[in-house]
């Protein structure tokens, strides 16, 4: 699958990584030849841009892919499919986007060559052994859980120091007065050179990894949940050291989090996830007080808030989240969505899940499903009177509007055409706004319920 | 400047620190009594061994065979100055249980260090590695797993003929795969650890990673299993040579049981108990200090 | 009696051994609990919280943990009172389940995995709504006979199943479908779409909020008094985190079950509680309706608690966070456990143990600023500076 999207809007600006059309599937493989049966989509076809200087918040519930998104930038998880660049300039931004636009057999010799060359400085598996030594040095990461993030069996000097000895930074006694300077920064002292990490409280581990991330000098940190393990007063504390960290070092930020409080108060712009892609990107008070997709409306709505304003009717997310392996099409949010019409992407699956739940004797009498597309199927019953039965669920399921006439019983067979949507992909609906909202994508405003 | 500042904020060296940790750990294994009474009948075992020249008159020319007392054959405790009395062929019981001590020494440590590394070797590179290597090493490890040890044991140390050496052969080559296997689950949990992703960000190389990282955190089952099977290997020897796969007249635990069985009936208890009881002792004491070492340092596989 | 309360927890102290020395985890918390109401119990990690509320069940290890002083008092609908500290073993199992549930943060740890949805909340039906179960079924309620209560309980064997199927078929029918109507129904009011489906699945087939709606069914299936909940929402998503919540909100609007709600997000409370309590090292430091607490708070914990919350309007890197870390509670001195860290602190609060203080119509802080300096019998040098009048804090 090849995204045509553009919607990082590629204006182009420094950036320290830049994803096109990011995917990590993970194979299910069953059985006992462990055949591959198909693919955990955890990522799929995700287009970010991660400006300089600034601190991009990605939000998303449990396992909408923010952290297998966090381990790729971080080079710790290789995409299966995709591109991620490195400190690409404005303009060699603009030549990537331009190039890749071009077929590779009709790029001219000098654009080949160019192409050649950005790869090796900047996109990483291309990468010069050098070049990838010094995204290393510039990309760090935070965790989210402290304890597990440090090795019990190392002592804070070498935890703390092994970036330096590894980048050959410092060496002997240097390491130890580097290592101080490093915890000084952070609050701590040089009287917790020689402690074990479990003499330590979660907010001053927190603190040692951050320490950890610094000690290279890195232009970008990402902070995989910082905060999430420890409680609102130690919180703030962690908070406010990575704000003056940013201010003083100038860093870059990718701040990962499922907390919409910490994210709003951290993030200049966000990237809202849902089921392994972007639902939406914008700045965050905008994100915030005029949500462009369904989905960020209903985070902010569900997130608990001790504001007195009253924020009108709340949305909710009915259902539960759908297989990832089998994603649903059009807007993957529609089957849970209260504005969903049949715009959104209705598939026979969902009809037939429908059917599942709320009839399930009509459901145990399907003979065979088939399917000519996801939005075409014959569903063959066991009897003719099941199949009246199907023909009236269908059309009184929730994908009942999208189909394009009633689906009417034939015999034993029902046949259903439901509208066929292309599937969602995130657009820019106005300056510095993005949303993968089919709905929106049209109205240009979120539709209301 | 701040290297000066280092130096007198911090008194206490890195050794120091690592060495205080150690001492608190020895220290909570210590609290529970069983494990301290393993530990002294462990210590009794190794003096035994390491005197057993004074304590004893090596025989000559090979002090593993007893002494022949052929005036006092089947002579019961006590008399004859024979003060475990003596077995059939006039051996010295006591100088057996003595010089025995030496042999399970000798047995289980070689026995327990060689497959340890050995184990711990394959274990590593099929966890490390993983893929097909890993699928075909550890398929192997299952085969060796379904047989029995001790038919296992017995099979290979048959093939190759009944002496004390082939013992150790044969034990070595059934005890690796436990430890391969042990390592190897340990070495994949920890690589899952955010740890371990913590120092690939830092860019470090696989084989520090390894020896920082996942090794040091992985060994405790493997120690644990490996002092349980300090004991475990002496009670197995004890068997093969029970049942005639050592030299014969050896002054092997097991092989004094087998030589004092003939007398039990006529009431010659002596040979096969006080053997007897040096075996259990011996596989007892490290069955203790094992168990206490688990409940310390890895509670959470406590009654596996 | 007019007294109108429902639970009372009286001075509890409850203590953990450990080699290293005993802590007091819950030190003198008293509070009463009206029926029908919810009271949020909020603090942060090892504050006590949820070893006070487990003191209530009496579900706090014995050892480590001792129970060292105080009583739990639990009024029965004749109005005597049952002391569930002292109470005898089977008084306190009857109590738990009929009378209060507990729901706990983890959902997945507390379902049997081995069994279906379906049929572990007919045991619970079986076992505390056995009387209901049946009169639905049409069958005799004064005396059903054993085979026929070991089965509705769920705990006949495989052949006596078989046998009273074999020679009652109606009775056996009659039976099966009332408990399945009953689960049914209890899974529906939990929001659950297509509750018998769920009932024929095994908890591991579940999501984490549909294991916690089923926690929620099996809670008040028996129709208790008092709920504790134990950050029933911690493990979840925040979409889903908050439709369980309304959840239990609706279902205690409708029931008049009363609510111990154990939380650590004091933005939470705002929406599900009546009343607050806030704790910190094992003490309540501050009590009182939840909404004059969250918009006056007035012990310096609660005041730097709600200040370290990001709000919409607080500047990028100015929260306002409490410096230190919580003390150790392992043979903590007889003081304020909070003065290390609080910056009203003077001597006097390093001397002394805080006592709860009324200091408005149902609000209780314990703090020095609100004593005076003859209570303590200290110098007016060693106090700290005395609290404004109550609505004049900050916020």
């Amino acid at each position: 699958m090849t995204s045509t999207s553009q919607a990082d809007a590629s204006v182009a600006v420094d950036s320290v990584v830049t994803l096109h059309d990011v995917q990590v599937h993970y194979p299910v493989k069953e059985g006992l030849l462990q055949r591959v049966s198909g693919h955990v989509r955890a990522v799929d076809g995700v287009d970010l841009t991660i400006p300089r200087g600034q601190t991009l918040g990605l939000v998303g519930e449990s396992g909408c892919g923010k952290t297998t998104l966090g381990r790729v930038v971080a080079g710790l998880v290789a995409p299966t499919g995709g591109e991620l660049w490195f400190g690409l300039t404005a303009d060699q931004h603009e030549h990537v986007n331009r190039i890749r636009a071009i077929a590779p057999g009709e790029r001219s010799a000098e654009d080949q060559a160019l192409w050649r060359q950005l790869e090796r400085e900047h996109r990483l598996g291309s990468m010069t052994k050098e070049r990838h030594r010094e995204y290393r040095r510039n990309c760090q990461v935070v965790f989210q859980d402290s304890f597990a993030s440090l090795n019990p069996r190392q002592l804070v000097r070498d935890i703390v120091g092994r970036p330096l000895r590894v980048h050959r930074e410092a060496s002997g006694s240097e390491v130890d007065a580097r290592v101080v300077e490093l915890l000084e920064r952070v609050g701590l002292g040089a009287q917790h050179l020689l402690r074990y990490p479990h003499q330590f409280s979660g907010g001053q581990r927190q603190r040692i990894s951050i320490a950890r991330a610094l000690a290279l000098n890195p232009e970008f940190v990402i902070l995989d949940e910082p905060t999430s393990a420890l409680d609102v007063s130690v919180q703030a504390q962690i908070l406010n050291l990575l704000v003056e960290l940013q201010q003083d070092l100038g860093l870059t930020y990718l701040f990962i989090t499922h907390d919409l409080g910490v994210v709003q108060h951290m993030a200049d712009d966000i990237a809202v996830m849902y089921l392994g892609q972007i639902a939406e990107y914008g700045p965050t008070d905008q994100v915030f007080f005029d949500p462009l997709h369904p989905y960020s409306r209903i985070l902010r709505d569900s997130n608990p808030s001790l504001e007195d304003e009253e924020v009108g009717e709340r949305w909710e997310l009915s259902g539960t989240v759908p297989n990832p392996i089998n994603p649903p099409r059009g807007c993957r949010l529609h089957p849970r969505c209260p504005v969903a019409t049949d715009l959104c992407g209705w598939s026979v699956t969902d009809a037939l899940e429908h059917v599942e739940t709320a009839a399930p004797a009509v459901f145990e009498h399907i003979d065979a499903v088939n399917r000519s597309t996801d939005f075409l199927a014959e569903v063959a019953m066991s009897d003719d009177a099941s199949a009246a039965l199907m023909a009236r669920e269908i059309n009184s399921s929730p994908a009942g509007v999208a189909l394009t006439q009633p689906a009417i019983s034939n015999g034993k067979v029902v046949s259903l055409t439901l509208r066929q949507v292309d599937d969602a992909e995130l657009l820019p609906i106005r300056e510095l706004r993005s949303s993968a909202c089919l709905r929106t994508q049209q109205q240009g405003v979120l539709p209301s319920s | 400047m701040s290297t000066i500042e280092t130096e007198a904020t911090a008194p206490e060296s890195a050794g120091s620190v690592r060495w205080a940790r150690r001492r608190e750990v020895i220290a909570e294994v210590l609290r529970n009594p069983l494990t301290v009474v393993g530990f002294v009948i462990i210590a009794a075992f190794l003096l035994m061994a390491l005197f057993a020249p004074l304590l004893t008159e090596p025989n000559q020319p090979d002090p593993y065979q007893s002494p022949r007392d052929w005036a006092n054959i089947d002579s019961p405790p006590g008399e004859a100055g024979h003060v475990l009395g003596t077995d059939s062929q006039g051996g010295d019981v006591l100088y057996g249980v003595i010089w025995g001590s030496r042999l399970s020494l000798q047995l289980s440590l070689t026995v327990v260090l060689t497959t340890v590394v050995i184990g711990t070797i394959v274990g590593s590179i099929a966890a490390m590695r993983g893929g097909r290597l890993d699928n075909l090493l550890m398929r192997i490890v299952d085969v060796f797993l379904a047989i029995p040890e001790l038919i296992f044991a017995l099979a290979i140390a048959a093939v190759l003929g009944p002496s004390f050496r082939n013992i150790i052969l044969a034990l070595a080559a059934v005890f690796w795969v436990k430890y391969a296997r042990i390592i190897r689950g340990e070495i994949i949990r920890i690589k899952q650890s955010e740890y371990v992703a913590a120092a690939r960000v830092v860019g470090d190389s696989t084989w520090n990673i390894f020896r920082k990282d996942v090794f040091p955190n992985s060994v405790t089952p493997m120690v644990v299993q490996a002092t349980l099977d300090m004991g475990n290997v002496v009670l197995i020897g004890a068997t093969l040579s029970f049942i005639g796969l050592a030299q014969a007249g050896l002054t092997e635990w097991g092989a004094m049981v087998s030589a004092g069985q003939s007398g039990l009936l006529a009431g010659e208890w002596w040979v096969s108990t006080f053997a007897g009881l040096a075996i259990v002792l011996w596989a007892l004491a490290f069955n203790l200090v094992g168990d206490g070492l688990r409940d310390v340092l890895d509670p959470k596989t406590e009654g596996r | 009696m007019t007294e109108d309360w429902l639970l009372k927890v009286d001075d509890l102290g409850v203590q953990f051994h450990s080699p290293r020395g005993t802590s007091q985890a819950v030190d003198g918390v008293s509070f009463t609990m009206k029926p029908h109401e919810t009271l949020a119990l909020v603090g942060e990690t090892g504050c006590g919280k949820s070893v006070t509320a487990r003191s209530i069940l009496r579900l706090v290890a014995q050892p480590p943990g001792e129970y060292s002083s105080g009583s739990v008092q639990l009024r029965n609908d004749d109005g005597s009172v049952t002391d569930i500290l002292s109470a005898p073993e089977r008084v306190v199992r009857n109590i738990r389940g009929n009378r209060v549930s507990m729901i706990f943060q983890d959902p997945g740890k507390a379902l049997n995995p081995a069994l279906t949805v379906g049929r572990q909340l007919a045991e619970v039906f079986g076992e505390h709504r056995l009387g209901m179960v049946l009169e639905k079924a049409g069958l005799p309620t004064s005396r059903p006979g054993g085979t026929l209560v070991k089965i509705a309980q769920q705990r006949a064997g495989w052949l006596s199943v078989r046998l009273f199927q074999l020679f009652r078929r109606d009775a056996a029918r009659a039976l099966k479908k009332a408990m399945d109507d009953e689960v049914a129904s209890a899974l529906a009011d939990t929001g659950i779409a297509n509750p018998r489906k769920i009932m024929g699945s095994y908890p591991h087939e579940l999501s984490g909020g549909m294991k916690q709606r089923v926690m929620i069914a099996q809670a008040l299936a028996c129709d208790p008094d008092l709920l504790v909940a134990d950050e029933p929402t911690t493990a979840l998503d925040v979409t889903i985190q908050a439709r369980i919540l309304r959840l239990i909100h609706d279902l205690q609007q409708r029931r008049g079950t009363a609510i111990l709600y154990i939380t650590h997000d004091l933005s939470l409370v705002k929406e599900f509680a009546d009343r607050v309590a806030v704790m910190y090292a094992g003490r309540i430091v501050e009590m009182g309706p939840s909404d004059q607490v969250l918009k006056s708070p007035q012990h310096p914990y609660t005041q730097g608690l709600l200040a370290a919350i990001p709000r919409a309007d607080t500047p990028r890197g100015e929260l306002e966070a409490i410096a230190g870390t919580v003390p150790q509670l392992v043979d903590a001195p007889p003081q304020c456990h909070f003065a290390s860290r609080c910056a009203f602190a003077a001597q006097a609060c390093h001397g002394h143990i805080p006592q709860p203080t009324v200091v408005s119509e149902g609000r209780l802080v314990s703090c020095f600023r609100f004593s005076r300096a003859e209570e303590l019998d200290v110098s007016a040098e060693e106090m700290p500076q005395p609290a404004e009048a109550i609505g004049g804090g900050r916020r």
